[in-house]
């Protein structure tokens, strides 16, 4: 499918079940280096916890999980982040009672005053990195239009705000790869044209690659290279839109007749 | 004149140490949300340790046993005291608290509490179980001739110097990268696993520094009353600077002055000296817990972040790289 040489990430039988109800079902499937790619499915089709699984959330019972070339199967959360792979939430996860600002401030990986020497005995060292970081998270919350908000508890945001926290949050932690649970889950349609311009600006310049879990297949068709389809913990089919417009078992499943209209007008 | 005063100094050392307790614990459920509910075994740990290290050895015969006994001047052993309630925090800290749910660390943290209380009033080798260590002269009276009064007053210098202390540790921690970690876990440990965070990590040392203060406010009480025992540390103790940090605001150290002024010196401290009511002994420690309980009720239902909430960080306290445009340009203006 995906050739070797932009396999980036890779999941392999994947399963996992809840008391005796399995929620992920021996799904598989290859995202190419660069792309930008959409997992969809029905509600209920396993998709969060798919993500949950791949980002070392949840443990995996069964199935493996490779991520630039490494087996991550096994790792916990923070280490898969560390790897530079991101996750954010189905539903905002933002820190409510750190300013937006702080928000930001948290996620750079190697911070220095960390350390509890350095906390104690080298304050300066933590003072300094901390202004580097505040510079680079001036630029990324203008980018975002969230720099009026800097001083502003996180948890005081709108919905669509918080939305667009979450991306600028993972933006500051360089990450080589991002999971997004449904970014755009109850936002209004200006914004979701802000967020997508933001996913391909991060892609063509920082170079990230991203999966998206997405119900809005307008968004899906403008800016992802690829789709997987999950329906009952599998995986049904992996392709392009037009491609999985022709599949009769997506349509079955999944597309149903809105697809059809929208491939008809 | 002569009463007053020894009893205001007695007053001082209880707030400054209940002071450092409420750090203490607020680096660990303020700073980094962890329930612990056996902050009182910290503090006796340091009042052993340190009460073993600064204390003869112990004899068997004489119906006083302890483990070590060494004789070293009292403040190397409050360090050591310290340093073994950071220990004991990284212990129980790892068997507490968890990565994937930290609903269990409060009943974890009592349980492991509870059993340590149990194994020390029994075990008298450790430190002469129920009647615990006594004796203790009092610290620096090999270097100076002082009676008790002027030793408590004394006291309130020394307390006040290891306080200091103790503040700059608490604030370095706060308001460093490493205690906005701390407060994004407190907010969200799943998040801020997402972001590579080791909550794990964060978290133990959040617990061993809590530790840590808990064990230097033991010591400087050992120090002081010379002698300690399992009725000084029974859980009802934690309750007591648990409500300390709620009512005076957790999160930030002033919180944590003005809740232990209000609970632990007004309340819990100050009533101990009234002359018991003839013919109802009970009636004031009964009294003086449910001031407590009132306290912490009313504070909850009015101001649930305490009497002083958590500041508020803004953006103007990070100083910008040279050439960056300062906050007051950018859209919109600071803080509007
Ligand atoms: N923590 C859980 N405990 C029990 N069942 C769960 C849990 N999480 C998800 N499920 C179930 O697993 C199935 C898949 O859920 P999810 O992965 O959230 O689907 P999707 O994101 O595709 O809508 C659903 O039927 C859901 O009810
Ligand atoms: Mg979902």
């Amino acid at each position: 499918m995906v050739p070797e040489a932009d396999l980036f990430l890779r999941v392999e039988h994947l399963s996992h079940s809840f008391g005796g109800f399995k929620a992920v079902d021996d799904c598989t499937f290859e995202i190419a280096r660069g792309s930008i790619s959409a997992l969809i499915g029905p509600n209920g089709a396993g998709k969060s916890t798919a993500v949950g699984l791949i980002a070392g959330a949840l443990k995996v019972q069964s199935g493996r999980v490779y991520f630039d070339g490494q087996d991550v199967t096994r790792l916990p959360a923070y280490k898969v982040a560390r790897r530079g792979l991101l996750r954010t939430y189905q539903v905002s996860r933002e820190f409510p009672l750190l300013t937006v600002m702080e928000n930001l401030l948290v996620p750079p990986p190697d911070q220095r005053g960390e350390s509890l020497l350095n906390a104690l005995f080298r304050p300066s060292v933590g003072r300094r990195q901390d202004a580097a970081l505040a510079s680079r998270a001036v630029d990324v919350l203008e980018t975002y239009g969230l720099l009026p908000l800097r001083d502003e508890y996180a948890g005081n945001l709108s919905g669509g705000e918080k939305r667009l926290l979450e991306l600028a949050r993972a933006e500051m932690a360089n990450p080589k790869f991002m999971l997004l649970d449904e970014p755009m889950a109850g936002i209004n349609p200006a914004l979701i044209a802000r967020l997508d311009g933001h996913i391909r600006r991060l892609r063509d310049q920082a170079g990230i690659t991203f999966l998206l879990v997405e119900h809005n297949l307008d968004v899906v068709e403008r800016i992802c290279d690829q789709v997987v389809v999950m329906a009952s913990g599998r995986t049904l089919a992996e392709g392009s839109m037009a491609e999985l417009r022709r599949n009769p078992e997506v349509v079955r499943a999944y597309l149903g007749g809105g697809l059809d209209e929208r491939a008809v007008g | 004149m002569d009463l007053i005063l020894p009893y205001l100094a007695t007053l001082a050392i209880f707030f400054f140490v209940y002071n450092i307790l409420t750090w203490g614990l607020n680096i660990q459920f303020g700073y980094a949300g962890v329930l612990d509910f056996t902050f009182i075994t910290f503090v006796a740990c340091g009042a052993y340790f340190s009460g073993v290290f600064a204390l003869g050895p112990g004899q068997k015969s004489t119906g006083f046993e302890w483990i070590l006994g060494l004789n070293w001047p009292f403040p190397i052993a409050l360090v050591m005291g310290a340093l073994a309630a950071g220990l004991l925090g990284i212990v129980i800290g790892l068997i507490a608290i968890n990565r994937l749910r930290s609903d269990y660390m409060a009943i974890v943290t009592l349980a492991t509490g509870t059993v340590i209380y149990g194994l020390v009033s029994n075990y008298t080798p450790l430190f002469d179980g129920f009647d615990g260590l006594a004796g203790l002269q009092t610290p620096f009276s090999q270097w100076l001739n002082i009676n008790y009064n002027q030793f408590t007053y004394l006291w309130v210098g020394f307390c006040a110097v290891v306080m200091v202390i103790c503040w700059f540790i608490a604030q370095r921690i706060l308001n460093s990268p490493l205690g906005r970690t701390m407060r994004a876990i407190r907010e969200d440990q799943e998040a801020a696993e997402a972001f590579g965070k080791d909550s794990v990590r964060v978290r133990l040392i959040a617990m061993s520094m809590g530790a840590v203060l808990a064990g230097v406010g033991g010591a400087l009480l050992m120090g002081f009353i010379g002698a300690f025992n399992p009725a000084g540390w029974t859980s009802g103790e934690t309750f007591v600077v648990w409500a300390a940090l709620i009512v005076g605001g957790r999160g930030n150290n002033w919180g944590g002055v003005v809740g232990s002024f209000v609970v632990a010196v007004l309340v819990n401290e100050a009533t101990r000296y009234i002359p018991p009511i003839p013919g109802n002994a009970t009636l004031i420690p009964t009294v003086r817990n449910m001031l407590i309980g009132a306290s912490l009720i009313a504070v909850l239902w009015l101001r649930p972040e305490g009497i002083i909430p958590e500041a508020r960080r803004r953006f103007y306290q990070l100083p910008l790289l040279p050439g960056r445009r300062t906050p007051a340009e950018g859209v919109g203006g600071a803080g509007s």
